[in-house]
């Protein structure tokens, strides 16, 4: 480990802007992009499936709701959710005198409920789509072998849903990972904040922006590679057969 | 281009698709007034060879008349091409194309699709041009439905359409591919009769079609293909009663 | 009545930014993205290539990160050629990179990438046949695109159209962190001012849903007109 260590100080010894403390930036933002993706996206999903089912409810009271936030939270820009929270949060009357405010100070926690809101809305549409697209065969079939609702929905509908909801999803993976740089906004330092940082002490923002842009490009094709994999393994069922 | 009294010669056309020779060496000679029909079984390459006659399909080797005027070429690594295409572009405009599948555009009512080519290529005025279209539709007997869109017509309607649309070039030679087959049976008689007239003014034409009645009653000539290659021609008359051609005897040979 | 502090014409102006800079932005990417479906649909390897890596790095990298390193390199760049000029012809030029055309550049550039994906698709729906019958009548390239190739192709492109606008629209707030002030900007400057980030955000988000409602309208409108002549008969 130390050999490997001084090898990269001689290595950036004649760079003025990679110095082992600049990279130590860039490590720590790259790890609170993913954090605050990755808890956003996780906590999204799991709101997104019974969002997508009451979606689909025949009683108005349930899909109404449900409707608008997504309509709100698609139609509107991320960075105006992200202020409204962040800002809405801060001046709530007397908020900083409850125990809240030791988690809420930290812009993390409003960034992250933003990000989790947007997410939600735009994963709960790509559910919604792919459980109308069932096959009316397979619930026909269902129904005919005496499932329950519930059955159906948790045996049948669901798991091919979802399958049918990775190509999309896919893309909001990489849409949220994208999204995330706005967090730097609000004085978060994930990778588009240490870029900016640099890019602010070293006046140099090719060197800054270029760089991150290669850290995005690489987080971006992982994720890619890995629904790629995914989709081969889940939606092998799909595919014609034989050739 | 100047009036000659043949409009159309190409001679020794080769077409390779990949590995098959779908064309090997045809030549054909279109004199003004002659009705030329290419007859023979599916995969004879009878459409290809005409789809190479306006350069639809750019033949591997072979030359190209028309009006005398020889089409030149260029080799480049994508195979032979045409070394001008405005000469091309010219060529076409005196060479009407009716498709099998009608092909008349999507998005522009009949009328709009008859005056197209003669207002933006030919450079006619646009009144003189409706004119013209209004006395062909009545010709093909679609006056009712210039406002009609190609969608909201039969299959039989659009053809003698298409029909008008070629006649508004104005054009010194018909090629048609294969302008029948696409059609319901009992709207095949109305686009023949349209085609017949054409045959009856003298019109030059060249057409592929399994129309065997049709084809012995209007061509001045007949050519019959195999496997890419000419197996026999002549008049109709003795290419259908006296075929001398064993293939030929067996493509003419009442099917059960 | 909502108490705006004052801040109304301000918002106002900023919201009209916003519709300049989305509209501008729009035909950019327009322009671009046709050029790229050419590329990417051209017989020229090199062509091709180029269209690919502008599409791939276009969509692996975040907005606000392109949006920065072309606000912020764009003028180092530009003053590198213009201290260039100075020391080779003694001419003192200074162009300061303005917000809003940093703004329409980088958009432009990001969306031109997802509407040469648009356009690439649409292009290649339309049937060879419609092509085909215009290459025989004797028109050109160009006279087949202008008459025949464009109009069918947009019937399958504004779908994307409509989609790529929406999130385009969206995307001009990222402006506000470079500087510009549009509205979002406004609505924050306005929040921390007045304590009152409800009044303000819940406002712009209004206001943006208002946008995206009427453009939802004219795109079916549009539609209605590629779609003429495509409908089945009854």
């Amino acid at each position: 480990m130390e050999a490997l260590t001084s090898q990269l100080e001689a290595l950036l010894a004649d760079n003025s802007i990679f110095t082992l403390q600049t990279l130590g930036y860039y490590g720590e933002g790259l790890v609170t992009t993913v954090q605050l993706v990755f808890l956003s996206l996780v906590i999204g999903l799991v709101a997104a499936v019974p969002l997508a089912i009451g979606r689909g409810s025949r009683h108005r009271w349930i899909n109404l709701p449900i409707f608008l936030y997504c309509y709100v939270f698609r139609g509107t820009p991320l960075l105006v959710q992200l202020y409204l929270i962040y800002y809405g949060v801060v001046f709530i009357e007397g908020i900083q005198d409850t125990w809240l405010w030791a988690i809420l100070e930290k812009p993390f926690v409003p960034a992250l409920i933003a990000f989790t809101l947007n997410t939600a809305a735009y994963t709960t549409e790509i559910f919604r789509g792919a459980i109308k697209a069932t096959p009316r065969g397979e619930i026909e079939a269902a129904r005919a072998y005496g499932m329950s609702h519930r059955l159906m929905l948790r045996r049948i509908v669901l798991p091919s849903a979802f399958r049918r909801a990775l190509p999309a999803y896919g893309n909001e993976v990489i849409f949220m990972l994208h999204a995330s740089a706005i967090a730097s906004v609000v004085t978060i330092m994930d990778l588009t904040g240490a870029a900016r940082f640099v890019y602010a002490r070293f006046y140099a923002p090719f060197d800054a922006f270029l760089f991150v842009a290669a850290i995005y490009l690489c987080l971006t094709f992982t994720v890619l590679f890995l629904f790629r994999y995914l989709e081969r393994r889940l939606l092998a069922h799909l595919r014609p057969a034989g050739g | 281009m100047a009036e000659t009294p043949i409009p159309l010669e190409v001679r020794n056309i080769t077409k390779r698709f990949g590995d098959t020779d779908v064309l090997k060496g045809l030549s054909l000679e279109a004199r003004k007034g002659d009705v030329i029909t290419l007859i023979g079984a599916s995969g004879s390459g009878k459409s290809t060879f005409l789809r190479c006659m306006n350069l639809l399909e750019q033949p591997d080797a072979g030359e190209l008349f028309v009006h005398g005027e020889a089409i030149r070429f260029k080799e480049t690594k994508h195979g032979r091409e045409p070394a001008d295409w405005n000469q091309v572009v010219r060529m076409r405009a005196r060479l009407s194309m009716v498709f099998q599948n009608f092909n008349l555009w999507a998005h522009m009512t009949l009328l709009e699709n008859i005056i197209e080519a003669p207002v933006h290529v030919l450079g006619k005025p646009k009144k003189e041009a409706i004119e013209q279209a209004h006395s062909l539709l009545e010709r093909v007997g679609l006056t009712e439905r210039a406002n009609a869109y190609p969608a909201q017509m039969s299959g039989g309607q659009q053809q003698r359409g298409a029909i008008a649309r070629a006649l508004a070039m104005d054009p010194d030679v018909m090629l048609f591919d294969e302008p029948t087959s696409a059609l319901d049976p009992e709207l095949v008689g109305d686009v023949l009769r349209v085609m017949r007239g054409l045959a009856d003014e003298g019109r030059t034409m060249i057409l592929v079609t399994h129309e065997m009645a049709f084809a012995r009653d209007v061509s001045s000539e007949v050519i019959y293909l195999h496997q890419g290659v000419i197996e026999e021609s002549g008049p109709p008359k003795a290419v259908f009663d006296n075929p001398r051609s064993e293939r030929l005897k067996q493509f003419l040979a009442p099917k059960h | 009545m909502i108490n705006l502090h004052g801040y109304g014409p301000r918002l106002l102006e900023g919201a009209l930014i916003t519709v300049e800079l989305a509209v501008l932005s729009l035909a950019l990417a327009i322009v671009l993205g046709l050029i790229t479906a050419s590329a990417k649909m051209s017989r020229s390897r090199t062509a091709h290539a180029i269209g690919t890596l502008y599409t791939t790095i276009i969509r692996g990298v975040p907005d606000l990160v392109l949006m920065m390193l072309l606000f912020f390199g764009g003028q180092i760049g530009i003053n590198a050629i213009t201290d260039q000029f100075y020391a080779h012809f003694g001419w003192d030029i200074f162009i300061n990179v303005n917000e809003f055309v940093a703004g329409v550049a980088t958009i432009g550039l990001i969306f031109g990438a997802y509407m040469g994906e648009t356009f690439r698709g649409a292009f290649l729906a339309v049937e060879n046949g419609q092509i085909e019958a215009g290459r025989a009548y004797g028109m050109g390239p160009w006279l087949v695109f202008r008459r025949i190739r464009f109009p069918q192709m947009m019937r399958h492109a504004i779908p994307g159209l409509s989609n790529n606008w929406m999130v385009l629209l969206k995307t001009t707030a990222l402006v506000s962190v470079i500087g510009l002030s549009d509205m979002v900007r406004v609505a924050a400057e306005a929040s921390k001012a007045t304590r009152e980030p409800f009044t303000f955000m819940l406002i712009v988000a209004a206001v943006y849903l208002l946008i995206a409602s009427v453009s939802e309208w004219a795109f079916a409108r549009l539609q209605k007109r590629y779609d003429v002549g495509f409908e089945e008969v009854k």
